[in-house]
């Protein structure tokens, strides 16, 4: 679902620096793992806590936290770039080049383990793309032709709603009649896996590990769901409300955005065909089934111990009367 | 807005209920432990406190990125066991485990010799690190048992031994990313093997986990040799502010999982280890039926018998099950039945009916 999101960046339109206030035009989808977010600042905590442990004045202004760099790796099949993980960088402070060998041994490094990622560009943190930035997105292209820019702004803003994680992109614009790289925003979405949503949602909500007993299993489930859902009605509601507002004539009628609403809606519901009516309750009559025999299991381990004690007692007593044997 | 003030508040009941400690929000408090401070370490390399107390590391803290690494890189491994290393430092009786890598090699019951291929890759990788500073040093192993609990086999029995008489301190960790897709919460252990003649004092059994019958045997004979640490995680006050905003993007990655489709084969695995536990229970009772006759011993401690074990694990299976169910009817509702043709509404009755209640 990807209008309501679009809508929210609609409605922010970008700022920051001339050198990355357009939009990306290549066309290219990003997908981003919540794995290279943690990386990336787990690294800035690191630099952070070591220079301040260290107490010496760094290159960086005092108070600023000290940037930190790095490559991101990930496949790029056909226009989708997805990045998948990422390790640091090495870079020469004095003269801001990357060092090669670095570079390259940690790349030879995680091909071994993951065979199947390339590199795909670099990260930084910072608040805004600086024009230094410039000359180590081009060193980077020998290894990608054309490598993604993602910047962490790593400035704790308790206000801010959205990810302070921007990607770019390089662009060959002509400005003042000469052709000029400048970056430019590319929109991304988070792309996870099961096991990586559920660990991330582990160490967010700091789960009890061991589980619990079956009730608290089950009331952390569907708390799960019911913030999901809350959050689907929440951006619904930014929709309707914005539809009330277009109908009541205070904000301009947008067309294209209005298709997009009215093919949203038409979408529901979902599935409607036989088959899929079929197969759910075909699913949901095999979850029975297994609950049904659960219970039977139950029952029957209840009344095996129900037996054993009827025959603990029974037996005593009759063994001093020497009378009849256990109920069998 | 309203509703995130009584989801704040829910949140603090249920911290509160689960007793949860309440991690500092000075900023600077929680990312003091990110500081490598390498006089402490060789201090304490130099004391090992271990040395003379088996039992010494009773707890173990795992960083966010630590977890989700290991967590992503068992998963990708599918069913085949993989392993990497672990780094990080100790602190008192904790070992923290900061950063996690892969190791390039399988972790297959039977290639012991997979660690003599690692040391190379460790070694250059541990370098490589430094440099671009990390400064911690390998502190533990982990690897993964996809779909059969997190245990220590033989095999890992004796490498950890080995581990811990030659480079300590030493941790490890088991991951199972199949039980942990299915129950949708994290599988993992941390443990630490006893010394090879030291006999440990009688201390509760962990929490039982349903063991598959051809590992039972395994685990059966090594299970004394070690003991489990407490695992707690830490994240940074970036990570955390990071983390809130997260979910804001991946929420519609929340609704749109299907834990029933995608366990299909792991629930079908488990049901024919059920259905075998299940006979051999039968055949144990008829047995102790007859031993009924005599007057039975007043056993030491009431142990489980093998039905009620086997009632255990079905329970855990159909809670899980249930669970999936349940949001597959929730997604119907939401999202089937707005049509209002006659068709739809009967569907939207149907699945909307009883939900079964489960009590273990």
């Amino acid at each position: 679902m990807s209008a309501p999101s679009d809508l929210a960046v609609a409605s922010h339109p970008p700022s920051g620096a001339a050198a990355a206030a357009a939009s990306s035009s290549s066309g290219l989808t990003f997908k981003l793992h919540p794995l290279v977010i943690v990386n990336v600042s787990d690294h800035h905590t690191r630099v952070k806590a070591q220079a301040a442990c260290s107490g010496d004045g760094t290159s960086a202004a005092p108070g600023q936290p000290p940037r930190v760099f790095g490559c991101v790796i990930g496949v790029q099949r056909g226009r989708t770039v997805e990045i998948f993980n990422s390790f640091e960088l090495v870079l020469d402070p004095v003269s801001g080049t990357l060092d090669r060998a670095f570079l390259e041994k940690k790349q030879e490094l995680y091909k071994k383990v993951f065979p199947d990622f390339y590199v795909l560009g670099w990260y930084s943190t910072g608040s805004d793309v600086q024009d230094a930035d410039m000359q180590i997105h081009k060193a980077l292209m020998d290894v990608n032709e054309s490598p993604v820019y993602l910047l962490l702004n790593p400035a704790i803003n308790l206000s801010q709603k959205d990810l302070p994680v921007t990607i770019h992109e390089s662009e060959l614009h002509v400005i003042d009649g000469s052709p000029q790289l400048i970056f430019v925003r590319a929109n991304y979405t988070i792309e996870t896996v099961e096991a990586e949503r559920i660990s991330v949602d582990h160490v967010a909500h700091l789960k009890p590990s061991d589980g619990g007993s079956a009730a608290t299993q089950l009331a952390a489930h569907l708390t799960g769901i019911h913030s999901a859902i809350k959050m689907l009605n929440s951006r619904v509601r930014v929709i309707h409300q914005y539809l009330v507002s277009m109908q009541k004539g205070d904000m301009p009628l947008d067309n294209s955005l209005l298709r997009q609403v009215s093919s949203l809606v038409r979408r529901l519901p979902a599935m409607e065909s036989e088959k899929f009516q079929d197969d759910f309750l075909m699913e949901y009559n095999d979850t029975l089934l297994m609950t049904y025999l659960a219970m039977f299991t139950n029952c029957s381990s209840t009344m095996n111990e129900l037996v054993e004690k009827f025959n603990t007692t029974y037996e005593r007593s009759t063994a001093r009367r020497g009378g009849r044997g256990a109920f069998m | 807005m309203e509703a995130t003030s009584s989801a704040s508040m829910a949140r603090q009941t249920w911290e509160l209920e689960n007793s949860i400690q309440a991690t500092s929000s000075d900023p600077d408090a929680l990312d003091a432990i990110y500081r490598y401070d390498e006089a402490t370490q060789t201090r304490a390399q130099q004391e090992k406190p271990w040395v003379n107390d088996p039992h010494h590391f009773r707890r173990a803290k795992i960083s966010a990125l630590a977890l989700l690494k290991m967590v992503v890189h068992a998963r990708a491994g599918g069913t085949i066991e993989v392993m990497g290393l672990m780094q990080g430092k100790c602190e008192g009786d904790a070992i923290i485990v900061m950063d996690a890598f892969a190791l390039p090699v399988e972790g297959t019951e039977t290639r012991v010799n997979a660690q003599a291929d690692a040391y190379e890759y460790m070694v250059e990788y541990s370098t490589i690190n430094k440099q671009a500073g990390r400064l911690e040093n390998v502190v533990g192993w982990y690897h993964s048992h996809p779909g059969y609990g997190c245990w220590l086999s033989g095999i890992d029995v004796s490498t950890q031994m080995l581990n811990q008489q030659f480079t300590e301190p030493f941790l490890a960790v088991v991951i199972d990313p199949t039980r942990t897709v299915s129950a949708g919460k994290v599988e993992i252990g941390a443990f630490r093997t006893y010394p090879k003649d030291y006999k440990p004092p009688d201390d509760p059994v962990s929490e039982y986990q349903t063991i598959p019958l051809n590992k039972i045997e395994d685990f059966g004979v090594h299970c004394k040799q070690y003991y489990a640490l407490d695992i707690t995680y830490f994240k940074s006050s970036l990570d955390s502010h990071l983390l809130d905003l997260l979910w804001n993007k991946y929420w519609v990655n929340t609704l749109s999982s299907s834990p029933l489709l995608g366990n299909r084969d792991y629930v079908a695995g488990q049901i024919f280890d059920l259905a075998d536990k299940l006979e051999q229970a039968e055949g144990q009772l008829a047995h102790s039926r007859f031993g009924m006759l005599m007057p039975s011993q007043r056993k030491k401690e009431p142990e489980e018998s093998p039905l009620a074990k086997v009632t255990r694990d079905s329970s855990k299976i159909t809670a899980e099950q249930v669970h999936g169910l349940m949001s597959q009817v929730i997604k119907d509702i939401l999202f089937n039945s707005v049509h209002p043709s006659s068709k739809a509404s009967t569907s939207a009755t149907d699945s909307s009916g009883p939900v079964p209640m489960i009590e273990s």
